[in-house]
């Protein structure tokens, strides 16, 4: 039996070594999670980086002496604009320009209200961060002025301001950082899912589609021995996808300033070994399942259709956990793929878990495997699925 | 050496697709099952290769009751079944090699009995190319190839030159009358009159899922009282529908 297994497995992953293409597929979808992450991460800490001290051009600079002087004490650098500014903030290489008008200096002592412009593009994501600075330094500057006149005059400056709006920002860029980090479990799971799709809707549905399944079924191999096989050729698929996927986020999370962000995750060498421990045995269950539908379907395009859909399944919870993560009760990891994308972000976040939650999902994958694989051997040996049905 | 006994299969409550099949297929003659489309042969053979289980009756394979112990009655057969498919990405000789291991042969003498099927069918040529391509022909020789690795001692062939050109045809019988002096039992079906007329020993013919006539050739000239073969089948039959080319 295991021998027979054996022969099977070897020979579909023959198979499927020599089909390029859909090896390529399979080998290419597990980087594009990292790809992504590579990507937001990199632009995240561009916008939100605070240490950077703030880059405002000006034009007449010479009308605002005491409000350059203000400025640059709070860290302002200030530099001459250049000519084609507007173009330079629509294209993106500046976030911002000061106009001061010519007749600033005569309405400020005037005691009138100076007016002051600030070139912005609004449309510009990675220019908010700067435009929200020089903005709120320019009504700063204004109200202590202000403030200051008031005093000159006798009066409690309060009885200007009689309501005073604080905001307070909960999507600090930790926040943003740490929830794409969830996302790092779903495209794991999501890894052994799509890692076997391919050799799964090809070993069932498309044996039978180009009439090899009578023939091989012929052998007096048992039919447990060769679905036994076949699975096991499936999980290999998954299995290298999950590693690949988790070495390219490795790869990645040194490229990527996660301490700029102020994010606290591990992705360390034992991080990734829990997190592999994780989601490897999730591959047992999604190969067997995969191998269950694809015996079902008429084709391998309907097979193709069917597991695609069950790509789903993984990005339910996934989406949820990776919105508002949840506190993780001990039959949470019970539950297929929940189990894993929980384990998966515990390990991450650097939370200490123990032996049992790894062995309860580890488990329940098996055993979901078990069940898949028993179901599929007992179909192989009914006509209707055999002979196909029309 | 096979016997089929009181087979009978239905599909659904209304379609009856064998009624009564018995007959029995002796080593080193050539039988032939022959009948109209529809007839119920390839549901016959089907059940004799254990893949249809038989609602009533059974067959024995060199004595193995292929409905009680069907693992090892497949272990005495070699089939070409009506889905004949071949992996399109395997070379010729990866098909035989797959299915000698699944027989449980390895090492040398796997390589040894792939190298003389290969002789034997003459496709030494094509033994290491991708099956992707391969004429009508040369996917029935592979599809051979891995039916015989194990050496059966029983061959069961649905339609087997169906499909094939004249050359084809001819290494598909050159080859039956070798399997059968070599005292092997060969049964194959066939919708073509002529196929079965130039190969059988014995004719065993079905129609409506029923042994309408089981004999030599001269045995039914003799008991319908025709001259020719032909009108042999049209006179048991009741109607030549569907067995002329």
């Amino acid at each position: 039996m295991t021998r027979l297994s054996f022969t099977v497995f070897r020979k579909e992953l023959r198979d499927h070594m020599r089909d390029r293409r859909s090896l390529l597929t399979a080998l290419m979808w597990p980087l594009v999670g990292p790809a992504v992450f590579l990507v937001m991460f990199n632009m995240l800490a561009s916008w939100y980086r605070q240490d950077r001290p703030l880059e405002l051009p000006v034009v007449g600079r010479e009308h605002a002496p005491s409000l350059m002087a203000f400025l640059e004490r709070y860290g302002t650098k200030l530099e001459d604009a250049p000519e084609d500014y507007e173009e330079r903030i629509r294209a993106g290489s500046l976030d911002a320009v000061l106009l001061v008008p010519d007749d600033y200096a005569e309405s400020y002592t005037a005691g009138r209200t100076a007016k002051v412009q600030l070139v912005v593009d609004s449309s510009r994501q990675s220019a908010r961060q700067s435009v929200l600075r020089a903005r709120r330094l320019l009504e700063e500057y204004s109200l202590m002025l202000g403030t200051q006149r008031l005093y000159a005059r006798g009066i409690a400056p309060e009885l200007a301001i009689p309501v005073r709006v604080q905001e307070a920002d909960l999507a600090t860029p930790e926040r943003t950082a740490a929830g794409m980090l969830n996302m790092v479990p779903l495209f794991l799971v999501i890894a052994a899912f799509a890692g076997g799709m391919q050799v799964a809707s090809d070993t069932m549905a498309g044996e039978r589609e180009r009439g090899s399944l009578e023939p091989l079924l012929l052998n007096p191999a048992p039919r447990g021995a060769v679905v036994t096989g076949k699975w096991l050729a499936t999980v290999a698929m998954a299995l290298a996808s999950v590693v690949i996927t988790l070495a390219a986020y490795l790869l990645v999370v040194r490229r990527v300033p996660l301490e700029d962000l102020g994010v606290k995750a591990r992705f360390d060498a034992p991080a990734a070994l829990g997190m592999a421990a994780a989601v490897l045995p999730l591959t047992l269950a999604a190969s067997a399942v995969q191998m269950w539908v694809s015996t079902y379907a008429r084709s391998f395009k309907e097979a193709q259709t069917y597991l695609s859909l069950l790509m789903v399944v993984p990005m339910l919870p996934g989406m949820v956990l990776a919105l508002s993560p949840l506190q993780p009760k001990l039959w949470m990891f019970a539950v297929p793929v929940l189990g894993q994308e929980l384990l998966a972000g515990e390990v991450m976040r650097g939370e200490p878990l123990g032996a049992l939650p790894f062995l309860i999902a580890g488990a329940s994958s098996v055993g979901l495997a078990l069940l898949a694989l028993t179901v599929t051997t007992r179909l192989l040996t009914q006509e209707r699925i055999v002979f196909g049905r029309s | 050496m096979i016997e089929a006994r009181n087979l009978h299969k239905r599909f659904g409550p209304k379609v009856t697709a064998v009624e009564d099949v018995s007959f029995t297929a002796e080593d080193g003659v050539i039988t032939g099952l022959l009948g109209p489309n529809g007839a119920g042969k390839t549901t016959t053979m089907r059940m004799l290769y254990t893949l249809v289980r038989p609602d009533r009756g059974t067959a024995l394979v060199d004595g193995v009751d292929v409905v009680q112990r069907p693992q090892e009655a497949r272990r005495a057969l070699g089939v070409l079944p009506d889905a004949r498919g071949l992996y399109p990405r395997l070379t010729a000789r990866e098909h035989a090699r797959y299915y000698g291991e699944l027989h449980g042969l390895s090492g040398a003498a796997l390589d040894r009995r792939v190298d003389e099927l290969l002789d034997l069918l003459d496709m030494r040529d094509i033994a290491d190319r991708r099956t992707e391509g391969f004429s009508q022909g040369e996917r029935v020789k592979v599809a051979m190839a891995r039916a015989l690795v194990h050496g059966p001692r029983n061959v069961l062939l649905d339609e087997p030159t169906n499909g094939l050109d004249v050359m084809s045809t001819r290494a598909v019988r050159t080859l039956l009358r070798r399997l059968r002096d070599e005292g092997r039992c060969v049964v194959f079906s066939s919708h073509v009159m002529q196929e079965v007329a130039a190969l059988c020993d014995r004719i065993v013919v079905v129609a409506h899922g029923r042994v309408v006539a089981d004999g030599t050739p001269d045995a039914l000239r003799a008991s319908t009282g025709k001259d020719s073969l032909e009108e042999a089948f049209v006179a048991t039959i009741g109607t030549d529908q569907g067995l002329m080319q």
